[in-house]
């Protein structure tokens, strides 16, 4: 969903982290990909290839860490990664849950020559 | 060689525009709702039903997203109800900057309520804070009772999911119950109304009551 966008912001902060810190040359860029953040990494490739294209960011590689989905259990309090729906508390079988990791996508780092 | 930590939300520009949003929204004691679900699930029938009831008691402004056309407006207007009209013109939902610079065309200080029912699309809008106080996700009956399992993020980040054209459940397959099961499989603490006409009439004094509930409850809070 809106990889284009997101790659597009994504370069945007790449450039503006580069002219901030003197950057010569960047060699990857580390993103983390939560699994319920609604986009597919193969499109931010995709994307992200595309757009670096004419930008200082040629040549880069885009490094994706997916991030599992991890809910919290709202009766006990224990923390799990869950399977498929309906998630249940393995502690407790509480189906009632929020959710504590998964739903984000974040640029970590940038791995450069200076 | 060095690594240079970013730490940065690739959606950081939306959700600060969202949360501009709802300092405007919030000095101008405006309660927001955002309204979503699949093309034709019955949304703006849905506003046409509800708006009577609610504009009676709270001075009210729908702002409309669609890719083309004014007929969604137009359908409101006549419903006395003040409309306006965002075309996105190819674009697959509404976003924190758009209800910003079409926020600037309200009279702020009139208004009470204001309704956005953004594009119809059951996956883009979702991941789009507008700076809105509520959320409610519509889907219809003919869309399928498995609905709810196909769409988890709709069902997840919603405080409502409104089950529209129950009158015509029977005729299309689907069990209401086994649809709210599902509902409930992805998530259990979502509000589950229902919509529908019962001997001709479209009754939705459910949707208007939990309405005029979340408005008078942050009215309580603040």
């Amino acid at each position: 969903m809106h990889e284009t966008a997101l790659m597009q912001n994504l370069i945007s902060i790449a450039e503006k982290t580069v002219k901030e810190n003197n950057i010569k040359h960047v060699n990857s860029i580390s993103l983390s990909v939560g699994r319920m953040s609604n986009a597919m990494p193969d499109a931010l490739i995709f994307a992200f290839e595309a757009f670096t294209q004419n930008s200082s960011l040629k040549g880069a590689e885009l490094i994706i860490n997916e991030v599992p989905v991890k809910v919290r259990c709202e009766r006990c309090g224990f923390d799990y990664e869950p399977d498929d729906f309906p998630f249940i508390c393995p502690e407790c079988r509480s189906n009632f849950y929020s959710i504590i990791q998964g739903e984000d996508i974040y640029i970590e780092s940038l791995d450069c020559e200076v | 060689m060095a690594e240079i930590e970013v730490k940065q939300d690739l959606r950081a520009l939306n959700n600060q525009t969202a949360a501009k949003n709802r300092r405007s929204f919030n000095e101008n004691n405006i309660f927001v709702l955002n309204i979503m679900g699949s093309p034709g699930a019955g949304k703006t029938t849905l506003l046409e039903n509800i708006l009577p009831e609610l504009a009676a008691t709270f001075s009210t402004v729908v702002i409309e997203g669609d890719l083309a056309t004014q007929n969604d407006a137009d359908r409101i207007r006549k419903t006395g109800v003040k409309a306006y009209q965002i075309n996105t013109n190819g674009g697959c939902h509404l976003d924190a900057r758009m209800i910003e610079d079409e926020f600037r065309k309200i009279d702020a200080e009139k208004t009470e309520l204001l309704i956005i029912e953004n594009v119809g699309n059951l996956v883009c809008p979702i991941s789009f804070d507008l700076g809105e106080d509520l959320r409610m996700v519509v889907i219809s009956t003919p869309e399928g009772e498995d609905k709810p399992l196909k769409y988890p993020p709709a069902m997840i980040n919603t405080d409502a999911v409104v089950i529209t054209k129950t009158d015509l459940s029977e005729y299309v397959g689907v069990s209401l119950d086994t649809m709210k099961k599902y509902i409930r499989d992805i998530n259990p603490k979502v509000c589950i109304l229902e919509a529908g006409k019962i001997d001709g009439v479209y009754n939705t004094g459910s949707i208007v009551r939990f309405i005029k509930d979340k408005l008078a409850e942050k009215r309580s809070v603040n």
